[in-house]
C-alpha cells in the first residue's frame, strides 16, 4: 500500500513541496489550497494496493466501485497531509503554523480508535507530531520525553494486556528472542559456564525458552551454570512490569523449577547512561555473551549513546557472542537533512506492522487498538523525534546506520546463522501467518519482514579474538 | 554413451591395480584397447574448482572447463560426460534445500524419497565411472538425511521453547493478578469485581472488575477464529507434534479474560499471598511431598464462584467428577503454619488435579479442558505440580521438565 501511494505521490506533489523559497509564500497558499480541498487532487489516482486484503479484490458493481475509488481518494488524501506535515515540521521550510493546520484538518478527518489500518495510523502519526509541535513550542527545542503517548503511562493490567496480545497475534518477539537464543545455544554448546549480559532485559522472557533449552540438551554437559547480568538504569525509568529486582526473582524461581543452575546479577549504569565494563563481575573460564535487543515493538527506545556506550563497552570485554535484535530501517542520506527517505520508511514500516497485527487478528477490536496505543504509538512518537533531530554532522553519518553495520566497523566478526536456526524461524513464523517472511541477509543476520517490507532483524557477531568453541550444530 | 563403456568399466573396477597407467600429464588412463579416462579424486576435485570458478555447473562448458583446469590430454569428450554427470548430481540436493525449507515436513518427507530414488539412480550410473562420483552420490544422501532429520529436531525443539516461555507469561500474569488483586482489597475494601460481572454468555466467563478493562478489551477478542479450548500448554508431550493445532495463545487470552480478584472469603488469602515471592515454590514443593489437598475444600471455593456465572455450571460436574476420582485425600490440615497458603496451593492442586486428569485419554481431556479453561479459580490454570509446570521433587532433586 505504501509503495504504490508513494509512487503516486512523488510523481506529483513532492515537487511542489520543494520548490524554491523565493516565491514562498505563494507556494505556500497554493500548496494550502490543494492540500484543504477535498476534490482537486490533481491527478487520478492508481490502484493502491493495500495489504491485509482490505480492498484488492476489484469488485464488478459500479457502486462498490465508487466507494473504492473514494477510499483510494481518502487514503490518498491522508497521505498527502501526512507528507505535508513532515514536510512543514522537518524539511527546508520549517513552519509550525502549517503543520498546526494541517493537523488539525487531520484529526479531523481520522481517530486512533476507528478506521482502516492507513486512518488510524495517521492518527498516531498526527498525535506524535503534535506532540513534538507541542513540546517544541514549550521548551523551545526538541525534547527527549515527550509528554503523552510515552509508555509509562499507560497502566500496567494495558501494558501485560498488550504484551500479551502482541505475542500471540505476531511473531516478533518470539522471533527475537529464539533466534538470538539459538545462536547462543551453539556458541556455547559446550561450556559448562555461560555469562550473558543483557541490555534490555524487560521482563526476562527470552531467557525461558534458553533455560529451557539448556536444560534439555540431549548431549554429554549438563545444563551449564548460567549467569545473567542485567544492565539496569536508574530509578528513572519505570520498568513496565516491575523492577528488574522481581524480573530477577521470576528468573531465579523459573530457573530453579526446571533445574538450571542460575544466578542474576546487576550491572548499574552511570548517571549519563554510560556502560562501564569494569562493573561487571566475570568469572574465568565462563563463555561471556552480550545480548543486546533493541526494539521489539514492546520496547521504549533507548538513546543511541547509550547504546553505543554499552556496545563499545561490550567489545572491550570481547565476548564469545553479541547477538543484535533491532528493526530495520531504511537509511538514507542524512548529512543534507534529507528526512524524506527515512519518514516515508517509517511510514511504510509502521504500515506493515498494523497490516500484520490485522493479519494476526482478523476482527476490528479492542485487543489491536491497545496493542497500537500502548506500544507503537509510543514508538511512532519516538521514531519522529528521531527523524526529526537536527542532525549533528559529526556523527550524522554513523547515526543513522544500523547497529549491526556499527558493530562491525567496531571490528565485531560476522557469525554466521546455521540451518537449524533458519529452519526454526520458518516454522515459527509459520505458525502465525503466510504472509510473514525470514530472509537471511548476509550471513550473520536473520531479517523478519511482512509482506515485501523489511521489519526486524537479528545478526549475530563475535569477537575475531575470541576462540570460537566447536559447536555442535552447522553453520551453513 | 554409457553402454560401450559399461563393460569396459566394471572391468577395470575389479582390476583396478593392474589396469591402469599414469600418463605424463597426470592423467590416469586405463589400457583397455579403447583408453578411458579415470576420473579420480584429485581429478575430479580439480574439475570442482574449476566449476565452481567459472561460476557453477550450470554457468561452465566443457570448452571453459578445460581451458581452467589446463590438463593436458584432457578432451572435451571426457569433460562433456562428467559435466553432464554432475549436473545431474547436483540437482537432487538443491531442490531439497530449497523444498524443505519453505514446506516443512511434508515436502521434505517427499523429497527424501524422491531424493533417494534418484540418489540410487545416480549411484547406478556412477558405478560405472569410479569412486569418486560415488562419493559423491553418498554424500549428498548423508546430506538429505542429515537436513531431514535435523528439521524434526528443530521442530520439536520449537515446540518446547514456546511452551517454556508460555508458562513463564504465565506466571507474570499470575503475579501481577496477584498484585492488583492485593491492591484492589487494600483500596476499596470490597469486591468490586463480583458486583462488576458482567452477565457474560460468551464462554469466556466473566471480567473482573480491577482488570476489568484488560479483559474487557480481552473479552471481545474471544475466540474468533473458533479455535477448540486449548489444552494446556503442559499437556503437549513431545509425542505431540501437531503444530499446526498448536495455538498458545488462545488460552493464555482466555486466562486472562478470567483474571480476577477472588472473593475475600476467610478461605482465600490473596491479598497475604501476594508477595510472597520466593517462598510460593518452597509451599508447592511441601505440597507434593505431602500429597493432594482435599478436594472437598476446593469443590466449596468453586461453588462460590461458580454462582454468578452463566455457562460455567456445566463444567462442574465434571470437575466434581474429577475431584471424587481422585483416591488420595490428604488431610484436611496440612500444616498450621501453611494454612495461609492452603488455598493458594489448594489451586495449585485442584490444577494437579485437573492436569493429571487431563492427561488421560483425549475426548476427556477435550472435555475436562473446557471446563478448565472456564474455571474461574484458574489463576494458575496452567501449571501443574509448580506454577511451571515442572515435575519437582521434594527431595530437591529438580528434573527437567517431563511432560506426563
Amino acid at each position: 500500500m505504501a509503495m504504490a501511494v508513494d509512487n503516486a505521490f512523488n510523481g506529483v506533489a513532492v515537487s511542489n513541496y520543494s520548490t524554491s523559497t523565493n516565491n514562498s509564500d505563494d507556494d505556500f497558499h497554493d500548496l494550502f489550497d490543494s492540500i484543504m480541498s477535498i476534490d482537486a487532487l490533481p491527478y487520478s489516482p492508481q490502484v493502491v494496493e493495500v495489504d491485509g486484503g482490505t480492498n484488492c479484490n476489484s469488485p464488478s458493481n459500479p457502486a462498490e466501485d465508487r466507494e473504492e475509488e473514494e477510499e483510494e481518494f481518502k487514503s490518498l488524501r491522508l497521505y498527502h497531509l501526512l507528507m505535508a506535515v513532515a514536510d512543514a515540521m522537518f524539511g527546508d521550510n520549517k513552519s509550525r503554523e502549517l503543520a498546526q493546520v494541517i493537523l488539525i484538518r487531520l484529526n479531523e478527518l481520522v481517530s486512533t480508535s476507528h478506521g482502516t489500518n492507513l486512518e488510524r495510523l495517521t492518527a498516531y502519526y498526527a498525535q506524535a507530531f503534535q506532540d513534538l509541535l507541542d513540546c517544541a513550542a514549550v521548551s523551545g527545542g526538541v525534547p527527549n520525553k515527550p509528554h503523552h503517548l510515552h509508555r509509562d503511562d499507560h497502566s500496567p493490567t494495558d501494558v501485560l494486556a498488550a504484551f500479551q496480545l502482541l505475542q500471540d497475534m505476531s511473531p516478533y518477539v518470539k522471533f527475537g528472542h529464539f533466534t538470538a537464543n539459538q545462536a547462543i545455544l551453539e556458541a556455547v554448546a559446550d561450556d559448562r559456564r555461560v555469562h550473558i549480559v543483557d541490555y534490555n532485559i524487560m521482563e526476562g522472557i527470552q531467557w525461558a525458552s534458553l533455560m529451557q533449552a539448556f536444560v534439555s540438551r540431549k548431549d554429554s554437559p549438563p545444563a551449564p551454570h548460567l549467569r545473567i547480568t542485567v544492565i539496569s538504569r536508574g530509578p528513572s525509568s519505570r520498568r513496565w512490569i516491575g523492577t528488574v529486582q522481581e524480573t530477577g526473582r521470576r528468573l531465579v524461581a523459573f530457573a530453579a523449577s526446571i533445574g538450571q543452575p542460575f544466578s542474576f546479577h546487576q550491572c548499574k549504569l552511570d548517571s549519563d547512561e554510560s556502560f562501564r565494563p569494569s562493573g561487571l563481575k566475570l568469572v574465568r573460564g565462563e563463555a561471556l555473551v552480550v545480548n543486546c535487543v533493541l526494539h521489539l515493538p514492546h520496547f521504549s527506545n533507548s538513546s543511541p549513546e547509550s547504546i553505543a556506550s554499552f556496545l563499545a563497552g561490550a567489545k572491550t570485554l570481547n565476548p564469545r557472542l553479541v547477538t543484535l535484535v533491532e528493526e530495520e530501517i531504511e537509511h538514507g542520506p542524512t548529512i543534507d537533512g534529507d528526512y524524506k527517505v527515512q519518514f516515508l520508511d517509517s511510514l511504510e514500516r509502521y504500515s506493515a506492522i498494523y497490516d500484520s497485527l490485522e493479519a494476526g487478528i482478523p476482527m476490528k477490536n479492542r485487543a489491536r487498538g491497545l496493542v497500537e496505543k500502548v506500544f507503537l504509538g509510543p514508538r511512532i512518537s519516538a521514531t519522529l523525534r528521531r527523524i526529526g533531530q537536527p542532525q549533528r554532522a559529526a556523527t550524522a553519518a554513523e547515526e543513522n546506520c544500523l547497529w549491526g553495520e556499527r558493530l562491525e566497523k567496531m571490528g565485531l566478526k560476522a557469525a554466521a546463522i546455521s540451518f537449524a536456526n533458519h529452519c526454526q524461524a520458518r516454522l515459527l513464523v509459520d505458525l502465525f501467518n503466510d504472509g510473514y517472511r525470514v530472509e537471511e541477509l548476509g550471513s550473520n543476520k536473520l531479517v523478519l519482514g511482512w509482506k515485501s517490507k523489511r521489519l526486524l532483524s537479528v545478526s549475530i557477531w563475535a569477537s575475531s579474538s575470541s576462540s570460537s568453541s566447536s559447536s555442535s550444530s552447522d553453520s551453513e | 554413451m554409457f553402454h560401450p563403456n559399461k563393460k569396459a568399466s566394471t572391468m577395470n573396477s575389479h582390476e583396478r591395480s593392474g589396469m591402469c597407467v599414469q600418463g605424463d600429464s597426470g592423467l590416469v588412463l586405463t589400457t583397455d584397447p579403447k583408453p578411458r579416462l579415470r576420473w579420480t579424486v584429485e581429478l575430479h576435485e580439480r574439475f570442482v574448482d574449476a566449476v565452481t570458478q567459472l561460476g557453477g555447473p550450470d554457468k561452465a562448458t566443457p570448452k571453459t572447463i578445460m581451458r581452467v583446469m589446463g590438463v593436458k590430454g584432457l578432451t572435451l569428450y571426457h569433460l562433456k560426460s562428467h559435466l553432464q554427470k554432475f549436473r545431474l548430481g547436483k540437482q537432487p540436493h538443491k531442490e531439497f534445500n530449497d523444498h524443505s525449507i519453505k514446506d516443512g515436513m511434508r515436502a521434505s518427507g517427499l523429497e527424501f524419497h524422491r531424493n533417494t530414488a534418484s540418489s540410487s539412480n545416480i549411484i547406478n550410473r556412477t558405478m560405472n565411472d569410479g569412486n569418486s562420483h560415488m562419493i559423491v552420490a553418498i554424500r549428498m544422501q548423508m546430506e538429505v538425511q542429515r537436513r531431514l532429520h535435523e528439521q524434526l529436531e528443530v521442530q520439536r525443539h520449537l515446540q518446547l521453547r514456546i511452551e517454556a516461555q508460555g508458562k513463564y507469561m504465565q506466571n507474570i500474569l499470575e503475579k501481577a493478578c496477584q498484585t492488583l488483586a492485593g491492591e484492589n482489597m487494600a483500596v476499596s475494601g470490597g469486591y468490586k469485581a463480583m458486583g462488576g460481572i458482567p452477565n457474560n454468555n460468551n464462554q469466556q466467563g466473566g471480567g473482573g472488575g480491577g482488570i476489568g478493562d484488560m479483559a474487557g478489551g480481552i473479552k471481545d477478542f474471544g475466540s474468533p477464529l473458533g479455535f477448540p479450548s486449548f489444552q494446556d500448554l503442559n499437556l503437549y508431550g513431545g509425542d505431540q507434534l501437531d503444530l499446526d493445532g498448536f495455538m498458545p495463545h488462545n488460552d493464555s487470552l482466555l486466562c486472562l479474560g478470567k483474571k480476577k480478584p477472588r472473593p475475600p472469603t476467610p478461605t482465600t488469602n490473596y491479598g497475604g499471598s501476594s508477595g510472597k515471592g520466593a517462598l510460593d515454590w518452597s509451599d508447592d514443593l511441601r505440597l507434593q511431598d505431602i500429597g493432594m489437598a482435599p478436594p472437598s475444600s476446593c469443590v466449596v471455593e468453586q461453588e462460590d464462584d461458580f454462582k454468578g456465572m452463566d455457562g460455567t455450571l456445566v463444567e462442574r460436574d465434571q470437575l466434581e467428577e474429577m475431584y471424587d476420582a481422585k483416591s488420595v485425600v490428604a488431610d484436611e490440615g496440612i500444616g498450621g503454619d501453611h494454612k495461609n497458603n492452603n488455598n493458594n496451593n489448594n489451586n495449585n492442586n485442584n490444577n494437579n488435579n485437573a492436569s493429571l486428569k487431563l492427561q488421560r485419554p483425549s475426548p476427556r481431556r477435550a472435555a475436562l479442558a473446557v471446563g478448565r479453561a472456564n474455571h474461574p479459580l484458574t489463576t494458575a490454570p496452567l501449571t501443574t505440580n509448580s506454577p511451571f509446570g515442572v515435575d519437582l521433587h521434594y527431595d530437591g532433586r529438580c528434573r527437567p521438565p517431563t511432560y506426563q
